[in-house]
């Protein structure tokens, strides 16, 4: 049996810890997910999502409990260490996209490779763009891109540098109907190619999209389902009405 | 590499926020103009005190009549009358470093008259050695003579500065000129020298021969000064204190008991002149030192207001793999690109102010590959030290907090 990607044993997240107004996020979140898996992750607003990504994706740090990833305990790793973790194995996809302003697509992808020492960065960038359908649009600035533009060019992002594992919180939480459908089925395109995914989400029918769903209430874990029959986001596209195929993004 | 990525990021940074870049600019650049018109002004006094004291000639003494630190007669009290042209005759023949002497005798501020015209000049009495131990020559005409002092001519060379008083433009020489009373014919013109190393005019001058001023003019037979040429730069000290031992030994002056005479070295004539120039030069550098500090106050501020900014930036650099080094280095640089390139710009105004500078007021400038380096080395300077604080907030915010904002 292959080891998981990610290992989760009794993750606490407690905010203000010692002052007035203690924030229980996480309440002992224990969890695996194997490598190559399509994990949707549901819950209500203030749930704990982000907080339970942000840990795992080493952008914040537990309270309490462990995290491996790839077998590394990242409890033990300092801030450069945690940094070259995220540099190298982990992509991020967030709600409101997080591209730089006044930085044309290329650049903005080019960004993970400025912090590694892989060579042909805009060559690899170039690659990246193409591969989400924007090699077309490699020199537009992110105020010349629509919304699921914009989206696509950060998965575009998170994946130069080839990691492990994309971490995606909300990332059709901006986009209308059409264009969270095109980017549900980049994520199921790229976990068929083999690449991990973990999905925020809290509308059910984009994590229907995902092998395995999990649902979240109160920093707890309530409900861990396989899917056996995820939803294909191609076939979603298609049965869109055709009056919404000429619209203009947002 | 990834320094010459982030170096890059750096450089393009400066490109996007083109305000936030011109302000922090302006900060440094007025900083360095400021520090460069200081160099150049420094440099250029530094070069006319040396061209001073060359003038006064590094291989030789001046011996003024009366002790202490007063030249010449001390302002109070009556002039010292012991220093004689024997002395001066005594010193060339005794002391082998001596290769000349020029013993002379002036009376400043005396009125001359050509015609009707008429003008206040130093009157030198000197002789034919005045030349050769001052290196200066007449341009026009002919020095005073050894028959003119034998024959206590009154025949006189005049100066730059009294002679354009005087004549304008017409030729001098040939034409009379009376000082006080006793009419004088000038032969020649003297070559301008300029400045001296205490700020006089050295061409407000017109000189005779010693002997017909000491009879004719002042009516004594003491010297002023009797200026010495050595024979090497080497033999300075050595001929000082010989010269000092001599003219004890001729004007018998006891042991313990002061000299009636003052021997200057060119070292003590450049303090002089040094002195001269110094104050205006403090009064800059506290200038641009504080026109430096406040750039950097400016600098440092606004690198802070970009870093809170642009906190989502770093929240995203650091999600990608930005480790608090690189962001650390990548703000410095910001800083420091841009106020190097301030002080490149710097540097070039302030050049070109001290060009006008020197046109308007006419203190000398000089400009040099050290006053740029100079600008340069503390416009990277200020942007390293101004750029630190807001750098190190960037690179300590941790990813969460700055993506949230
Ligand atoms: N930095 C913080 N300081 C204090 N409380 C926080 C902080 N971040 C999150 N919380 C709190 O922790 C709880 C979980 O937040 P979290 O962001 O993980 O929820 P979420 O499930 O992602 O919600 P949403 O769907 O709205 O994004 C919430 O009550 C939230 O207010
Ligand atoms: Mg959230």
């Amino acid at each position: 049996m292959t080891q998981p990607v990610i290992q989760v044993r009794n993750l606490v997240k407690v905010y203000n810890k010692g002052g007035g107004a203690e924030v229980h996020a996480l309440r002992d979140v224990s969890l695996e997910i194997a490598r190559g898996a399509f994990v949707g992750i549901i819950g209500a607003s203030g749930s704990g999502k982000s907080s339970l990504m942000n840990i795992l994706g080493c952008l914040d740090k537990p309270t309490s409990g462990t995290v491996f990833l790839d077998g590394v305990d990242i409890g033990g790793l300092g801030d450069e260490a945690l940094a070259r973790v995220r540099n190298r194995k982990i992509g991020f996809v967030f709600q409101s996209f997080n591209l730089l302003p006044r930085t044309n697509a290329l650049e903005n992808v080019e960004l993970p490779l400025i912090y590694s020492d892989k060579p042909g960065a805009s060559r690899l960038a170039r690659l990246a763009l193409e591969s989400v359908g924007l090699g077309a649009r490699i020199h537009h600035y992110p105020s010349e891109l629509s919304g699921g533009e914009q989206q696509r060019v950060a998965i575009a992002r998170a994946l130069v540098n080839d990691p492990e594992i994309v971490f995606a919180d909300e990332p059709t939480g901006n986009l209308d109907t059409r264009s969270s459908y095109e980017i549900m089925a980049l994520f199921q395109n790229l976990n068929t190619q083999g690449r991990t995914i973990v999905l925020i989400t809290h509308e059910r029918d984009i994590a229907e999209h995902a092998r395995r769903v999990i649902r979240i209430a109160d920093g707890r874990i309530v409900e861990d389902v396989e899917n056996t029959r995820p939803r294909d986001a191609e076939a979603g596209l298609n049965n869109l009405p055709a009056q919404e195929a000429a619209h203009v993004d947002r | 590499m990834s320094t010459a990525r982030i170096a890059k990021t750096a450089f393009k940074g400066m490109g996007r926020n083109k305000v936030r870049t011109f302000l922090m600019m302006l900060g440094v650049v007025i900083g360095i103009v400021a520090l460069t018109l200081v160099v150049s002004a420094a440099m250029g006094a530094q070069k006319r005190i040396m061209e001073r004291v060359r003038k006064f000639g590094l291989d030789s003494l001046m011996v003024t009549a009366g002790g202490g630190q007063e030249m010449g007669r001390p302002s109070s009290g009556l002039p010292t009358t012991t220093l004689k042209i024997e002395d001066a005759q005594a010193l060339k023949d005794e002391i082998r470093s001596v290769v000349d002497v020029a013993p002379f005798n002036r009376r400043s501020q005396s009125e001359i008259k050509f015609e009707e015209k008429s003008t206040t000049t130093g009157v030198f009495g000197v002789t034919p050695s005045w030349e050769p131990v001052w290196d200066w020559e007449a341009k026009k005409g002919e020095f005073i003579t050894e028959d003119d002092m034998d024959d206590m001519a009154r025949s006189a060379v005049i100066g730059e500065t009294p002679r354009r008083e005087l004549f304008g433009d017409d030729d001098p020489i040939g034409e009379t000129v009376r000082i006080g009373t006793v009419p004088f014919e000038i032969k020649g013109i003297m070559q301008d020298k300029g400045t001296s190393p205490g700020g006089g005019d050295m061409d407000n001058r017109i000189y005779v021969p010693l002997s017909t001023f000491l009879r004719r003019v002042a009516n004594v037979d003491y010297l002023w000064g009797i200026k010495i040429r050595l024979k090497s730069v080497n033999d300075i000290d050595q001929a000082a204190e010989a010269v000092a031992a001599l003219l004890r030994e001729r004007h018998k002056i006891a042991p313990g008991l002061p000299d009636d005479f003052t021997v200057r070295k060119p070292d003590e004539v450049k303090e002089m002149a040094e002195n001269v120039a110094g104050t205006f030069n403090l009064f800059l550098i506290v200038v641009a030192g504080i026109s430096l500090i406040s750039g950097g106050v400016v600098v440092s501020n606004i690198m802070l207001i970009s870093v809170n900014e642009r906190r989502k930036e770093i929240g995203l650099r650091k999600a990608v793999g930005a480790g608090r080094r690189q962001i650390l280095l990548q703000f410095l640089l910001e800083s420091t690109v841009v106020t190097l390139a301030g002080g490149m710009i710097g540097f070039l105004l302030g050049a070109a102010g001290a060009r006008l500078m020197q046109a308007v007021t006419k203190l000398p400038t000089s400009l040099s590959w050290q006053s740029a380096v100079l600008g340069i080395a503390f416009s990277a300077a200020v942007g390293l030290i101004a750029g630190l604080q807001p750098a190190r907030r960037a690179a300590a915010l941790e990813p969460v907090e700055a993506l949230r904002s």
